[in-house]
């Protein structure tokens, strides 16, 4: 989103509604459901300019986003590309730390074929389910989510027959229909954790939000579009119990004058059972997946 | 579409299970169209619409359950959240705090509660808004009552 030479001039289609409701001056016919439509045109503009995941591009393509900007920034990213290669945007809409979760994840999966891994965050998933389902949640609400999610897993990792091609892994997190059911699925997860272990989340959320567990997971977990914190990808990540790195990229610099690039090794708190069975999930100390934090948005970053 | 169609028929299963257990709430799906509903709603008691009885008009759109139901008052309401003339709701849940954790009999458990306890200070009937912001609660009670009893209340005689 801060990809400021990639925006084309787009001719005032969709404002031109916008400006001639203004000139008629006539507000009483202007209703919430045209506030709405207008909105998701926005979006759909937005939509044509960068897809939900980008394709993979060099570290370089960073620094020439930097080039006139911050000095600190510019050293941070000499620094980052020692260890990462590459960097795969997502679209900024406020579901980018799901969809770039989503697609790193399922990467993983596709380029590892670690069938263990399937198994055990498939156990995992029920036991979301269970969640779910103990605090009240109808089924039918989000069987359709939970669905599709799996549906993903088994494309990735078939068994016997060839899983899908990474092209078509691109495809699919380009669908808007996967897309949105995966990212609503993670928000299921995600609002079911923070519920079930509310006092843990509580002083958290009461700092961020200043509000109560269940309104926090109300306004700002399960609709789409609200941005996640560091609480959202706590849950996300010991419900599922997959390890994420997140690389903090902002002009913050330390007193010792070098410049270094911090990051936080989001690590699941797994129960006695989950320990025995995490052993293929990755090394502790390096998750597989590596998000970009810059303030406000989340992209994937590849190890070199 | 077939996945919103393919949700909306499991919450009209569901409709029908749980017919009798919510009794202010009497949800009903049009019979050629599943996208469209309508519903009856009881004004909540110990309020200005008790003993009144409120249609509302779902219109589903494809997107659903990842977008919200438009819904509306077909019945006239004197609050400050529903606009006089349209029947147009402010609500959160039916806007950018959506999302399908909600149902369609779940929308209609939160406007009973928001017409039980309106928000004046997002007033959509500016003159409901205003006689509550000014602590005129007797004159919004009375003017609310009045439109209960005129528009929500089978006619006697």
């Amino acid at each position: 989103m801060e990809n400021q030479d990639e925006i084309p001039v787009e001719p005032e289609t969709e404002s031109s509604t916008f400006i001639s409701a203004y000139e008629d001056d006539d507000w009483s016919n202007y209703k919430d459901s045209d506030v709405m439509l207008q909105q998701s045109a926005i979006w759909e503009e937005d939509a044509a300019k960068s897809p939900f995941v980008g394709d993979k591009e060099p570290l370089s393509s960073l620094e020439a986003e930097y080039k006139s900007g911050s000095p600190i920034l510019l050293e941070k990213i000499k620094v980052l590309s020692e260890h990462y290669a590459a960097i795969r945007r997502t679209r900024g809409d406020g579901n980018c730390f799901f969809r770039s979760f989503m697609f790193s994840y399922l990467e993983h999966l596709l380029e590892s074929q670690d069938v263990a891994e399937v198994e055990r965050i498939k156990r995992n998933v029920e036991k979301c389910r269970k969640t779910l389902q103990g605090l009240g949640y109808a089924d039918f609400t989000f069987e359709d989510f939970f669905a599709l999610f799996i549906e993903q897993l088994e494309s990735v990792i078939t068994g016997n027959e060839a899983p899908i091609s990474h092209d078509e892994l691109v495809v699919r997190s380009r669908d808007q229909s996967v897309s949105d059911y995966v990212v609503m699925f993670f928000r299921f997860v995600t609002s079911g954790e923070i519920r079930k272990r509310s006092e843990f989340f509580e002083p958290f959320i009461f700092g961020l939000a200043n509000s109560t567990v269940e309104q926090f997971c109300k306004t700002s977990v399960e609709p789409m579009g609200e941005e996640s914190d560091h609480v959202h990808i706590t849950a996300l990540s010991d419900a599922l119990g997959v390890p994420i790195r997140v690389v903090y990229l902002d002009r913050s610099s330390c007193d010792s004058g070098g410049v270094s690039v911090n990051h936080h090794d989001f690590v699941p708190a797994c129960d006695e059972v989950d320990k025995a069975s995490t052993s293929s999930s990755g090394s502790e100390t390096n998750p597989f997946i590596v998000l970009l934090y810059r303030p406000g948005h989340y992209d994937i970053l590849y190890r070199k | 579409m077939q996945a919103s169609r393919a949700r909306l028929f499991k919450e009209y299963k569901e409709v029908q299970r749980e017919k009798v257990a919510d009794l202010d709430i009497q949800l009903v799906c049009d019979d050629s169209n599943i996208f469209k509903w309508t519903a009856l709603i009881k004004g909540p008691s110990e309020t200005p619409y008790e003993g009144g009885v409120f249609q509302l008009a779902f219109s589903v759109p494809e997107q659903y359950p990842l977008q919200p139901p438009q819904v509306r008052f077909l019945t006239k309401i004197f609050h400050p959240n529903v606009h006089f003339k349209t029947g147009e709701i402010c609500l959160d849940i039916l806007k950018n705090a959506w999302s399908p954790a909600w149902t369609l009999q779940s929308v209609c458990r939160a406007i009973i509660a928001l017409m039980a306890h309106p928000e004046p200070d997002s007033p959509l009937n500016c003159d409901s808004g205003n006689l509550l912001r000014s602590g005129d609660v007797r004159g919004f009670q009375s003017m609310a009552k009045m439109y209960t009893r005129l528009a929500a209340m089978p006619k006697k005689g």
